[in-house]
Parts: C-alpha cells; structure tokens; sequence
C-alpha cells in the first residue's frame, strides 16, 4: 500500500473538520481531510441548511394564509413539494461544492475515503469502490477527530424513512403527511414538526419530560408549546412511544401516559430523541483515546484527547451539538497544530433554535445563574411593546437580560420572537467583550428594528426602559 | 486497554496540596514499581511519589510549578502486561510541531476577569497572566492594556546593559540589507569599545522560580512586607565558654557527639525569653491579641543545596546541651538529604541563624513570620581585649544580631533580651546554676 506522510490528517468534513482543514491550509500545516460522505457534514447536507430552507419556505405560505388582516388575500395557494425539495437541494449543492473549493484553496489535500486508524501514526484510506482505487496509508503527526453524531433510535421504531422516519428522512418527504407523530419534543424535533404544521399537517408531539425544549430557559419554551396548540398540534407530556401498528391505512403509534396507554394517529412518525457521537468503528480504541460515560471523547482547554497530538472537535466531543461550536474547535485545534498559543476560550457558545417563535440565548440562564452564586437583576422588554415588530405582524415573544446585580454585567441574554437567531449576535458579543448592562443601553439603535428590544431589556435591567414601565430598584 | 488516573497521594497530615517540581518520569516511559515517578513539594519538604505499579506513563495532566489538589489526578498510567496498548513509542516525526505538546500548555482565562477576546488571545500569546494586568475603573481589560503590559514586560531587561559586538573582528558574511556597515578607521582609532571575547556564547541562563525558591521567596516577601523589622548587635567576650567547651568537648566526645557552641546558644537562648517571654511570641492580628508561647520550640537554620530550611528543636529548654547537640545534627543531616517529616520543619516559636566560620561581624536577619525574634550568630574571633586588670589580653569575641518585630517588642526589651543572652554566654557557669 502507497504511504502517504501528513504533519496533520483531518477525519471527518463537517462543520467541525472543514474549517479546521481550511484553517490549516492557512498556516501552511501539509494537511489532509478525508470524508466518505458529501463535504459539509450533517448541517449543510441533513441539518441546519435544509431546514432552514424548509423552515422559511413554509413560513411564507403559512403567512400568505394569514394576511388577510393585512388587506391581503392570495386566494388558493398550491404546495408543490417536490419543487420546494428541488430548490433545497440546489442550495445544498451549491454549499457542499464551495466548501470543496474552500478547502483546496487553501492549501489542504481533500480526499473521499472511508478512514481507518491502524495504529498510533498511521491510518488507512479506502476509497468508494467506484474510483477502483487501491488502499492507502497515511501516517500523520496530528490528528483530528470530526466525526460528529447520529440520531438515536429507540426500541420499536426501526427507521425506513418512509413511515418512520428520522430528521434526515423528514427532510426529503416530498409530500406533505395528513398527521405526523413526533417522538421528542427537542429542538429537531419541533423545528421539524412545525414546518409541517404550517403547511398543514396534524401535529402531535410526544415528550417524555414534563416540558418541551427542556434545554431552553422556561418561559421561551412555553411560548413555542402555545403556538403548537395554537395552530392545531398536540402535546402529550411524560409520553413514552412503546411502538406502533397499522390499520385501515393509518399508523397507530402506541404511547404510555400517566400509567395507562393511549394510541395516537399517523401518517408518518418522525423520531427525534437526540443523537450520539460517533467514536466507534474506526480504530479510535487503538490510540488509547478516553471518552467520558456518554460515550464523547474527553479533551481538554486546546481539545486535546488524553493522547498527545490526537484531537477531537464538534458533537463527538460533547454537547452541545451546534454547527458553530465546531467551527470555532475547528479552528482553535488547527492553530493548537501549528504550535500557536491557542485555547478554546470561548465565554458563550450561543444557542439558536429555528422554532416559532425562534429562541436564541448567549450565556447563564435565570437560574443557571442563580446556581452559579449571582445576585441577579433581569430586564426584559415584549416585542409586543416594539413598533417595528408590530408591522411585520409578530409581536410573541421578548428579550430579557440578566445582568450581575453588583456591577451590572451582563451574565445572559434571551431572545424568543421574531429573528431571535439573529438578534442574538449582540448578545453573544456583549458576553465575550466583558459588557455591562449600559454598554447595550447607552449604544444607540436604530429605530425601527427588533435590536432596540435588546437595548430596551437592557434599559429595563437598569430600572431606565422608555417603552414600559420599570420597577423600583 | 487500561489507562488509570494517578492521583496525588496524601502527602502528611493535614497537607492538602502539593506543587509538581519535576516529573520524573516522561511521558511514553516505563517504570517499576515504587520508582519516584514525580517530585512533589509540600508547604515544608518535597517527596518523590512511587509508582504504585509497573507501567508506563501516558501523559502528564499537571505541569512543573502547578500547585495540585491532594486527590487530584496528576497523570495517566497504563500498567504493564497491557500490550493491547500501543506502542510505547508511537512514531513520532521528529519534525512535528512539539509546541503543540509540550507540557503547561496555556489554559482557559478566568471568566469572572472582564477581558475583551482580542485583549484574552495578545495575553495568551505574550504568556501574560490577566490577573496581574491592572484594569479599568469597572474592572475591565483591552487590547490596549495588554499592550502595554507587554511594553512594561519588554522594557524592564532591556534596561540591562547591552553588549555591542566587537568591532574589531571582520563582520560575518550575512546579507548585506541588515549589516551594519563596518567602522571607519578613524573612529576605531578614537572611540572603539575595548574587545571583548566569546561574548555570544555567554547567554543569560534562567533557573525556573518555582518549589523550594519560591516557597522561600513567598514566605521572606510576607515576613518583610508585614512585620516591621529591626536590628540591634551586640559584642559578646566568650573567651570564658570558649575554654569551658573545650574541656566539654572531650567529654561529648566518649559519648558520640560533637559539642560546637550552638547548644549553648540555644540554650542561653532558652533562659532568655524566659525571662522576656514577649520576644517568645507572636501577633495574632485578626484575633487583635498577641500570642505568648509557654513552649520553647527553637528554629535553627539550615543551608541545604535546594535553599534555606529551618528545622525546629521542639522544648528545647527540656533537653540537655548533648541532647540538644545530637538533634541538631540529626536535623541538620536530615534537612540535607530532604529527609525531614513536617513535624520536624514546623512549630519554632524562635529562630537562630548561624553561618559559623564565615558568620561575619553583622547580619540584619528576617523574621521567620509569624515569629517576632530571630537571632543572627557571628564567627569567633581572636582580639586584643582589656581585662578585668586593665592589662591588653587576648579575648574570644563573637557578635549576635538580633532582629524583632517592632509592632511587638520594642526596642528597650529586645535589647534587654540581648543582654540577657550575653549575660548567660560571658558567665557560663550561670547556665550551670540554671540548670543544663
């Protein structure tokens, strides 16, 4: 088998391993990244862009049913699933092509392969039985895990993708189902469930906790529940999907519920528990690597693996499983690799959830950072009170601030409503440049924009809001 | 295969912590077992930890000069017999980029410090701790700050004078845009630098400050910072104890020891603060009293070849001037070979530093915190004395400082205390009434 010699291999080219690959073609490292799969990993090919195609897709429809408070009304509207899918796909290539692009541009060798780690320093490569190729060796000093995560199934729902389906099947449904189960009410599950709502399918979620979106601060979430039920759906709460049957042409997803068992109708059933990393099945034992009881391998500051020179970034290092923490780990390790003084130091590692209303948040959580030992002051202004959220018709939802109650830094920042996700980028700054809760109030906004709520929180946290009322501080 | 954590053991009683002074053995070597693995100092002593096991170490977690919870996990370790384990030396491309690996890598900055990412990244590359950049009026730092912390950090040895190379040697055949161009004649003639050979050879050598060092450092830096110390000689006549050591000293001699003068040092030391009990004391400040000791535990300093050690005689005033001889030797010898338990480096309540031959005429001692006295012995010298009938003979006069605490003794006592002792050491025969 040909050697091949690299100072550092890349597995994986997700969100996690491109831009480490890019990054260290920039500092002239001689690196390789291997993926058997399409380039751009789960968020550009199963995940964050697809969804979001879908997701503002079906926005527009559901909101071209809705204006006719507005003086608008467009008649019958169609929905030709099979074109929406096309012009996804089209967005995904176009993505997936220029990562390729970004990736050989700078320097770093990209190859489809299926990698095999043999032993400390070497590596094979077995190529897609169409390129005829023979097997390779490479022999690396550095060593980069990206290998991300799938989806977890569960007992008594084996995933064909037709009538059962996990996010990935979800999102190449090109038809739209007369009523979905969803199994998990965390965020895949519910960005998924509502795209379909909006276009007309019956929703029931079933949750095995006591509420939805659990990771989320509460009252953002209980905003997300109430649009569900609002536009028809169904949540069932500490409801646990035992299996399902079919009769008279509909599928029958059995489910405990408070200690009796009920059954609720489905044209498809989408399970969306959560997902698990992958760092099995190629050889990551012979390195000696530790992973932690979950089954992430464990790194440190620079995410190191317990081995020296061997790296790991993105979901197979732990939650949370987000395209941008990733990158950011991506980058960090390929500096790491080039003998820079890097660390991951990120302060925040803001959450984005493309529900409706989106939740987005940068920092503590109200009780976080109770729990955390601060004396906390929070501040929050509704988008009902913001002008600009009232003309383009969706005033749900609000942004709050926690701030230190000592010297009014900023510890948190919530958005739930309306272009939350990217609203939430002043946040995630004000968190990482040290902000304090004037930094935000006395920065001037422009009028009209949703980002006044944010100053305007940040104005109620002070006690000095203009639009409502403050409390006596 | 079997990687287990090593934890740092406990160490003594009552220690909770330990700094890593030098990883014995490297990553990727094996070891036996009950082979020092690593060198862990205490607030008292260092001790090498043993393996527990054979094996091989796979990776340091904590670095030299990193301070180390008792219980925390310091290394990995793969035991032997483990061959499902790799290689033991992985192939390593010589020409890696080691920097990436080497130990006390840069660590996350501390969240609760307001500093901007640009202004954490700079402070990461210069090695600059944040906590030691001064901050604005809302405890903030930028870029900025750190830009100037890093001025401040390069300036300081630039201040060191700096040696030009000769300009009588021809220049070297570098490229010519940097060199500069080679002295005219005339002003070799008239203001050329005397040369100077060999000057790039002799770089700047660095010692790491850490254990031991900086230990010391810690504690002189609290004791000079907090007490306020001054410093009263006296000139003591021993020409009467000198004789009388002499005949004692063939007597210590049959039974095993070796008698020098500092058991009767101690000892004189002993009756002294008897009689001045303030200088056997200490100010317990937070308490807002001062602490007076009923036990005589004294302090004697040691040089060892990893620095200053003070290994304490617990109840001197108890033992006899053998007694007293021989545990000074069995400390001494201990402090040496790094062998003393924490009891044996704990405890004085007064201390006595002597340099014996070369111990000078004057000292200005420092306090061992939290204690308010410390004895500085000088050398023994010959010189011409009047005696008590006013004729020219030839005395034994030795020196002692004495340095105290002003905030507790002032200086009417400790210079009676002096006295005290010197009364006890020109009449030895005191020491006798009182009691060997």
């Amino acid at each position: 088998m040909p050697t091949i010699k690299k100072q550092a291999l890349v597995i994986g080219a997700g969100t996690g391993g491109y831009p480490c690959a890019i990054r260290l073609g920039q500092l002239g490292v001689d690196a390789m990244l291997v993926e058997k799969d399409q380039p751009g990993g789960v968020c550009l090919n199963w995940g964050c862009i697809p969804s979001k195609a879908l997701i503002s897709a079906t926005k527009l429809y559901h909101k071209s049913q809705h204006a006719e408070h507005m003086g608008l009304s467009f008649g019958a509207a169609k929905v030709e699933m099979p074109t929406m899918q096309g012009w996804k796909a089209g967005i995904v290539k176009k993505l997936t092509g220029g990562v390729k692009q970004l990736v050989k541009g700078s320097g770093t060798q990209y190859v489809t392969a299926t990698a095999e780690i043999l032993e400390p320093g070497r590596v094979k490569l077995t190529y897609p039985a169409a390129d005829g190729k023979p097997d390779d060796i490479v022999e690396y000093q550095h060593l980069v895990i990206a290998t991300g995560s799938v989806p977890i199934e569960i007992p008594g729902f084996a995933i064909d993708q037709k009538k059962i389906l996990d996010s990935t099947g979800a999102l190449e449904l090109d038809y739209v189902p007369e009523h979905m189960v969803c199994i998990g009410g965390g965020i895949i599950g519910l960005e998924l469930g509502q795209t379909f709502q909006r276009l007309g399918t019956k929703l029931t979620v079933l949750e095995g906790l006591e509420r939805v979106l659990s990771v989320c601060d509460k009252d953002t979430a209980q905003l997300v529940a109430r649009r569900i039920k609002k536009d028809g759906g169904e949540i069932v709460t500490r409801a646990m999907a035992k299996g399902w049957t079919e009769r008279d042409g509909k599928i029958w997803v059995s489910a405990e519920v408070g200690g009796e068992t009920r059954e609720y109708p489905a044209d498809v059933v989408l399970v969306a528990v959560g997902r698990r990393p992958v760092a099995k099945g190629f050889g990551l034992d012979k390195l000696g690597v530790e992973l932690d009881e979950r089954g992430f391998i464990k790194v440190d500051a620079r995410q190191q693996t317990n081995v020296a020179q061997v790296y790991a970034v993105g979901d197979v290092c732990g939650q949370p499983m987000l395209a941008h923490k990733a990158s950011h780990e991506g980058e960090v390790v390929a500096e790491v690799i080039a003998g820079h003084k890097t660390v991951n130091d990120a302060r925040t590692v803001p959450n984005v959830v493309f529900t409706e209303p989106e939740i987005a948040s940068a920092g503590y959580g109200e009780e976080e950072a109770k729990q955390a030992g601060y004396e906390i002051e929070v501040g929050k202004f509704p988008f009902a009170a913001s002008g600009r959220a009232m003309a383009i018709d969706e005033t749900d939802g609000f942004v709050k601030v926690i701030i230190d109650k000592r010297d009014n830094r900023v510890l948190g920042i919530h958005v739930v409503g309306p272009e939350a996700s990217d609203l939430i980028s002043e946040g995630a700054l004000a968190i990482e440049m040290g902000a304090f809760a004037e930094d935000i109030s006395l920065t001037i906004h422009p009028h009209p924009t949703l980002g006044e709520a944010v100053m305007e929180a940040a104005k109620h946290a002070l006690g000095e809001a203009i639009h409502i009322g403050n409390r006596r501080r | 295969m079997n990687l287990i954590e090593f934890k740092l053991p406990e160490i003594g009683e009552g220690v909770i912590e330990g700094e890593i002074v030098k990883w014995i053995v490297a990553p990727g070597r094996s070891f036996a077992i009950n082979d020092a693995i690593v060198e862990v100092m205490t607030d008292k002593t260092t001790v090498e930890i043993p393996a527990p096991f054979a094996g091989v170490m796979q990776a340091h977690l904590a670095g030299e000069g990193d301070v180390c919870a008792v219980g925390s996990v310091i290394a990995t370790l793969r035991e032997a017999g483990d061959e499902s384990a790799p290689a033991p030396a992985p192939k390593q491309r010589v020409d890696a980029p080691q920097a990436a690996a080497s130990v006390g890598a840069p660590r996350r900055s501390d969240p609760n410090i307001l500093a901007t990412p640009a202004a954490r990244a700079l402070a990461r590359e210069h090695d600059i701790d944040l906590a030691s950049v001064p901050v604005d009026e809302r405890g903030r730092i930028t870029k900025r700050d750190i830009v100037d912390a890093h001025a401040r950090a390069v300036a300081a040895p630039a201040a060191q004078p700096v040696h030009s190379p000769a300009p009588a040697r021809a220049p070297s055949p570098a490229p010519a845009a940097r060199t500069p161009a080679p002295p005219t004649e005339a002003a070799v003639a008239t203001s050329a630098p005397i040369p100077r050979r060999e000057l790039a050879a002799r770089a700047d050598e660095t010692i790491p400050f850490r254990g031991m060092r900086r230990r010391i450092a810690e504690g002189l830096v609290r004791s000079y910072s907090t007490a306020v110390h001054y410093t009263y000689v006296e000139q003591i006549d021993v020409t009467r104890l000198v004789a009388l050591r002499e005949q004692a000293k063939a007597a210590a001699k049959q039974q095993g020891v070796s008698l020098s003068y500092l058991p009767f040092i101690v000892k004189a030391v002993c009756h002294a603060l008897k009689r001045y009990p303030i200088i056997n004391a200490e100010l317990d400040e937070p308490n807002g009293q001062i602490v007076l000791h009923k036990r005589y535990h004294i302090g004697v300093a040691a040089a060892t070849d990893q620095g200053l050690m003070v290994p304490v005689i617990h109840d001197a005033d108890t033992l006899s001037l053998l007694d007293l001889a021989r545990e000074i030797k069995q400390l001494g010898e201990g402090a040496k070979a790094g062998k003393l338990a924490r009891e044996q480096l704990s405890g004085s309540t007064f201390s006595i530093t002597s340099l014996g031959n070369i111990g000078g005429v004057l000292a200005t001692p420092i306090l061992n915190y939290p204690e308010v006295g410390i004895l500085g012995v000088h050398a023994i010298r010959k010189v011409p004395v009047v005696t008590p009938d006013d004729q020219i003979g030839i005395g034994h006069i030795m020196n002692l400082s004495v340095s105290l605490d002003h905030r507790v003794v002032d200086g009417f006592e400790g210079a009676s205390f002096l006295q005290e002792v010197r009364r006890y050491l020109e009449d030895p025969t005191l020491l006798l009434l009182a009691g060997i």
